[in-house]
C-alpha cells in the first residue's frame, strides 16, 4: 500500500469454476470456415492460393504485404471459394477467406520441424516468423518481433495468469500439457538468450502451479505465483509485480519479454511437429450459456455454430468476443473465431442506471496504467484535447477497470475511449 | 435471440454509491446514538428529545429544499432526492452543532448548506465546499446568540482556547483542563459538553475504521491529517518547553490533547473525507490532508478562532481544484511532484511552529477563577467568544491560505 498511489489493481470474481473441469469439446464447422485476413491492425494481405484450389490443413493461404511479416495457414481441408467481407470480432468489416470443407481433414506439412536444442537463436526466431506464430493471449502481436533484438533482455515471463473473468482456455491447455508449456518456455528463453524463464500463475490455481512445477523440475524454468487480481495478465502489471520495474512503452525497457502461455504451448508444437496453428481452445462461458465449457475449433469457425451447439438462455443477451472486461460486445453472431481469440462470454442483459459522479477517485486508485480516468472524463466534457493528452489518455489499454469499480455505474472506460479518439482526430487534422 | 450492444466492460463491481452513502449514514447514526444516550442520561429525556428534533428539522428542511429545487429544474423529485444524498449533509450538520442550538437556527443553516452549499453548484458531486461545513459556518457567524437554555456547560474547545491559549504549560494546567471535563477517560469517550457528535472520539474512530474497511472513505486522509497534527503539535511542545505530564513527555501528551479536543477527529473522519470536495487522486488527498492539518494547528494557536478544524476544511476545499490541476498527468510521473508539495507544506507547517512558539506564551497559571467566570458571564456563553473574534480571524485566515498557496507554487 503506497501513500501516494492507489492499489492499481482489484480482485474480480473469476467465475472460473463454470468451465475449468471436464473435457474440451471438439467441434467441426458444418460447411465453411472464414479465415480472417487480419494481423493486429494490419489487413494488407497477399493471397497465395487460386479460387477453386484444393487446400489442406497446413497449406499456406496468404501473407502480409506490408508491416510485420505474418503468414496465414489453412486450418481445414477443402476448397478455397474466394474472399468475403464480413464482420470481424474487432467490430470492423474485414476480408475473410472462405474455405468449403471436404470433411476429410487431410494434412500437409506446413513447414519442417526444427530441433531446438541444436538450432541457434537466429534460426529459431526465423522459424517462428515463418510459422506465423502470433501472441494468442488476445493482442495477436507477431511473436518473432519480440525476439528480434534481445540485447538488454534478462528475463522471459510466460503469462499463464489469465486474469479475465470466466476464461479458462489457457488453464485447460496448461493442465493438459504442462510439458509442452515448459518446452515452449525454454525455446522462448533460448530465443531471448536468457536462462531466467518464469511461468506466472495465479495463486488461486494451486493445482496448476503444482503440475507446472513438477514438469519444470530440472530445467531453468521457475514458477512464480502471482496474486488473483485484475489485470494481473497485462504485461505492465506482470512486470511491476514480478520484477518491480516500470517501463514507458515496451517491457523490453525493463529487460523482460512477456509471452502468453498458450503461445508457448503452440510454439512447442510447431517446433516438434512442423504444424501451423489450426485449432483454438475457446472458453464459451457466462450466465446466459446453457452448457458452458471449453471447445476446440478450427480457426475461422463461425461463432453462430458454436453458440447453437451449446445453447443460450433468454431472449436478449450480450455477446462478448473475449472476456467480459476487454471483449467487445458484438451485436450479432456472424463473426468467426480468429487466431488471437480465446473466449466468448455471453451475459444476460442487466442495465444499471448511472448516477452523478461523486468524485470518489476509485477509478484513479485502481487504474493499472496509473491514469486519472475521472480527470480525463472532465477534460472530455470541456473538450480540452490538450489536457486529455497531458493526462496520458493514449496510454489507456481499455482494460475496463474504471467502469468496473465506479460506484456510480458510469461507463468511465467509454469516456476515456472517446478522449483517445478526440486526441487522435486532432493529431490527424494537423 | 437479440444480441444487445453495450460498451465494454460488461460486468460491474458490487460497490454502489447508494451503498457507500448507506454505510456512511450507519456510521454517523451510530455516533449520533452515542450522543443520545449520553445527553439522555446526563441531562434528561428533554435534551435527547431536542437533539432528535434538531435532526428532524434539518432533515425535513433538506427534503423540502431538494423537492422545490427538483420541481424548479423540472426533474423527477423522487429520483432527484434518491440520488442527491442530502440526508448525509443534514446529519453531519446537526452533529456539528451544540445541543443548545435552536430549531430556528438549524433550519436556516440547513437551507444555506443545501441551497447555497450544494444545489446552486449543480447538486450532488458538483459542490466546491463541504455543505455541512458551510451550514455550520453560518451558525458560527450569525446565530451565536440563538441558543436555548437547555444546557450551558462550557466546551473543551472554548475552555482551552480562552483560558489556556491552547498551550497548557505543565501537569497542573493539564489536569485543571482535563479534569473540568471529567478526566482523560471522559475526553476519549466524549461524556462532556461540546458539539453533538464531535466529542465521542472513540466511537468516531471505530466508525472511521468501519468506513475504511467498507471502502467508503480513504484511509490516507484521517491518517495523514491526524499524523501531521501530531507532528506539528509535538514540535510546538518541544519548542515551547512544555513540562512532562506524570512522566509522559510533552511531545506525547500535547498532541493527544489536540486530537482529543474539538472537531479534529470528527472532521478528519467524516468531513475531510467527503469525496465530492477533496481531490480525486491519492497523492492529491495526501496533500489536501497535510494542508488541512497545518491550517488547523495554525488557526487554533494563532488565529483567535477557538477551533481550526472547520475553517481548515473550508479553506482546503478551495484548494482542491488547484491541487488537482497541479497533479494532472500520469500518476506514476506525478509521485515525486506530490512528495515535494506535501513536503513543502510540512516544512511550512514546521516553520510556522517556530513562529507560534516564539509568539504564544504557554499558560503556567490560570487567571483567577473570579475573572474567568466574569468574562464568561459577560459574553453569556462559551460560543459568545466566537462571534467577537470573527472579524479579527479573517486576516489570519488569509495569511494562512496565502502561505499554503505559496507552498503549492513553490513546488511548481
Amino acid at each position: 500500500m503506497s501513500l501516494f498511489l492507489g492499489p492499481m489493481c482489484q480482485h474480480i470474481p473469476g467465475h472460473k469454476s463454470m468451465t475449468d473441469k471436464g473435457q474440451v469439446l471438439d467441434l467441426q464447422p458444418a460447411k465453411e470456415v472464414f479465415i480472417p485476413l487480419v494481423a493486429g491492425a494490419n489487413t494488407n494481405f497477399e493471397i497465395l492460393v487460386e479460387e477453386g484450389q484444393t487446400v489442406q490443413i497446413g497449406t499456406k493461404l496468404a501473407e502480409t504485404k506490408t508491416g510485420f511479416y505474418v503468414p496465414v495457414y489453412s486450418s481445414v481441408s477443402g476448397v478455397y471459394k474466394g474472399t468475403e467481407k464480413r464482420m470481424h470480432s474487432s467490430m470492423r468489416p474485414q476480408m475473410h477467406m472462405v474455405i468449403e470443407l471436404d470433411g476429410k481433414q487431410t494434412k500437409t506439412q506446413a513447414f519442417a520441424p526444427i530441433d531446438w536444442n541444436t538450432a541457434d537463436r537466429e534460426a529459431l526466431v526465423e522459424f517462428t516468423k515463418q510459422a506465423g506464430l502470433i501472441g494468442l493471449g488476445g493482442a495477436g502481436f507477431p511473436t518473432y518481433v519480440k525476439y528480434g533484438n534481445p540485447s538488454g533482455i534478462s528475463t522471459v515471463l510466460i503469462n499463464a495468469v489469465e486474469c479475465e473473468p470466466y476464461i479458462t482456455s489457457d488453464y485447460m491447455q496448461a493442465m493438459a500439457s504442462p510439458e509442452e508449456l515448459i518446452e515452449g518456455a525454454r525455446i522462448m528463453g533460448k530465443m531471448a538468450g536468457v536462462s531466467d524463464v518464469r511461468v506466472c500463475i495465479k495463486k488461486s490455481h494451486p493445482d496448476l502451479i503444482a503440475k507446472v512445477e513438477q514438469a519444470s523440475a530440472g530445467t531453468e524454468v521457475t514458477v512464480v505465483p502471482v496474486p488473483d487480481v485484475y489485470p494481473m495478465g497485462w504485461e505492465r502489471v506482470l512486470v511491476r509485480e514480478v520484477l518491480h520495474k516500470e517501463y514507458d512503452k515496451l517491457p523490453a525497457e525493463a529487460g523482460a519479454i512477456v509471452n502468453n502461455a498458450g503461445t508457448a504451448i503452440e510454439l512447442a508444437r510447431m517446433v516438434k511437429f512442423g504444424e501451423a496453428l489450426e485449432t483454438k481452445v475457446v472458453t464459451v462461458s457466462g450466465e446466459a450459456v446453457d452448457k458452458p465449457c471449453n471447445v476446440r475449433v478450427p480457426v475461422g469457425m463461425p461463432v453462430e455454430e458454436i453458440l447453437n451447439h451449446l445453447g443460450l438462455k433468454g431472449d436478449e443477451v450480450i455477446l462478448c468476443a473475449g472476456g467480459p472486461m476487454m471483449g467487445k460486445a458484438i451485436p450479432n453472431n456472424k463473426f468467426v473465431i480468429d487466431r488471437a481469440m480465446n473466449a466468448l462470454t455471453v451475459l444476460p442483459v442487466n442495465p444499471v442506471p448511472a448516477i452523478a459522479c461523486l468524485r470518489c477517485g476509485s477509478c484513479t486508485d485502481h487504474c493499472p496504467a496509473g491514469l486519472q480516468p475521472v480527470r480525463i472524463a472532465n477534460a472530455l466534457k470541456m473538450g480540452d484535447a490538450q489536457l486529455m493528452e497531458k493526462l496520458g489518455a493514449l496510454s489507456c489499454i481499455e482494460c475496463g477497470m474504471c467502469t468496473y469499480v465506479c460506484p456510480s455505474k458510469i461507463d468511465v472506460t467509454e469516456n476515456v475511449r472517446k478522449a483517445k479518439r478526440t486526441i487522435q482526430m486532432k493529431s490527424k487534422k494537423k | 435471440m437479440k444480441y444487445v450492444f453495450h460498451v465494454s466492460p460488461n460486468i460491474k463491481g458490487r460497490l454502489t454509491t447508494h451503498n457507500i452513502m448507506r454505510d456512511l449514514m450507519i456510521a454517523l447514526l451510530a455516533v449520533f446514538a452515542c450522543s443520545l444516550v449520553y445527553y439522555g442520561t446526563a441531562f434528561g429525556f428533554e435534551t435527547a428529545l431536542h437533539e432528535v428534533a434538531l435532526l428532524a428539522a434539518s432533515l425535513i428542511t433538506t427534503y423540502v429544499c431538494e423537492f422545490l429545487y427538483a420541481k424548479a429544474t423540472k426533474q423527477d423529485p423522487k429520483l432527484f432526492i434518491k440520488n442527491s444524498f442530502g440526508c448525509v449533509t443534514a446529519l453531519i450538520l446537526t452533529m456539528m452543532c451544540t445541543v443548545n442550538v435552536t430549531i430556528y437556527a438549524i433550519i436556516i443553516a440547513t437551507v444555506f448548506a443545501i441551497v447555497f452549499g450544494r444545489l446552486l453548484f449543480g447538486g450532488f458531486g458538483q459542490n466546491i465546499f463541504n455543505p455541512a461545513a458551510v451550514g455550520r459556518a453560518v451558525i458560527f457567524a450569525a446565530f451565536t446568540g440563538a441558543s436555548t437554555d437547555l444546557l450551558t456547560s462550557a466546551t473543551p474547545v472554548s475552555d482551552i482556547a480562552t483560558n489556556f491559549h491552547w498551550l497548557p504549560a505543565n501537569a497542573e494546567m493539564v489536569d485543571t483542563f482535563v479534569d473540568s471535563f471529567g478526566g482523560w477517560g471522559s475526553m476519549l469517550m466524549g461524556t462532556h459538553g461540546g458539539a453533538i457528535g464531535e466529542t465521542f472520539i472513540l466511537a468516531i474512530l471505530i466508525a472511521g475504521a468501519f468506513l475504511i474497511w467498507r471502502h467508503v472513505i480513504d484511509w490516507r486522509i484521517p491518517t495523514v491529517y491526524f499524523g501531521v497534527i501530531a507532528i506539528l503539535t509535538a514540535v510546538i511542545a518541544l519548542l515551547t518547553g512544555l513540562e512532562s505530564y506524570n512522566g509522559i513527555p510533552a511531545w506525547l501528551w500535547y498532541p493527544a490533547i489536540h486530537l482529543l479536543t474539538g472537531g479534529v477527529v470528527f472532521g478528519g473522519v467524516f468531513m475531510l473525507t467527503d469525496p465530492v470536495t477533496n481531490p480525486t487522486s491519492p497523492a492529491g488527498r495526501v496533500i489536501f490532508a497535510t494542508g488541512a492539518a497545518v491550517l488547523t494547528v495554525l488557526i487554533r494557536l494563532k488565529a483567535n478562532l477557538p477551533e481550526g478544524c472547520l475553517y481548515s476544511i473550508l479553506l482546503m476545499n478551495m484548494f482542491t481544484p488547484m491541487i488537482e490541476q497541479t497533479l494532472d498527468g500520469k500518476q506514476l510521473q506525478m509521485v515525486n511532484k506530490a512528495r515535494i508539495i506535501a513536503g513543502v507544506l510540512l516544512v511550512l507547517g514546521l516553520a510556522s511552529c517556530f513562529y507560534v512558539s516564539a509568539t504564544v506564551e504557554p499558560v503556567t497559571t490560570l487567571k483567577s477563577a473570579a475573572t474567568s467566570e466574569a468574562t464568561s458571564a459577560a459574553t453569556g456563553e462559551g460560543d459568545g467568544e466566537h462571534a467577537s473574534t470573527e472579524a479579527t480571524a479573517g486576516s489570519d485566515e488569509e495569511h494562512a491560505s496565502t502561505e499554503a498557496a505559496e507552498g503549492t507554487e513553490a513546488a511548481e
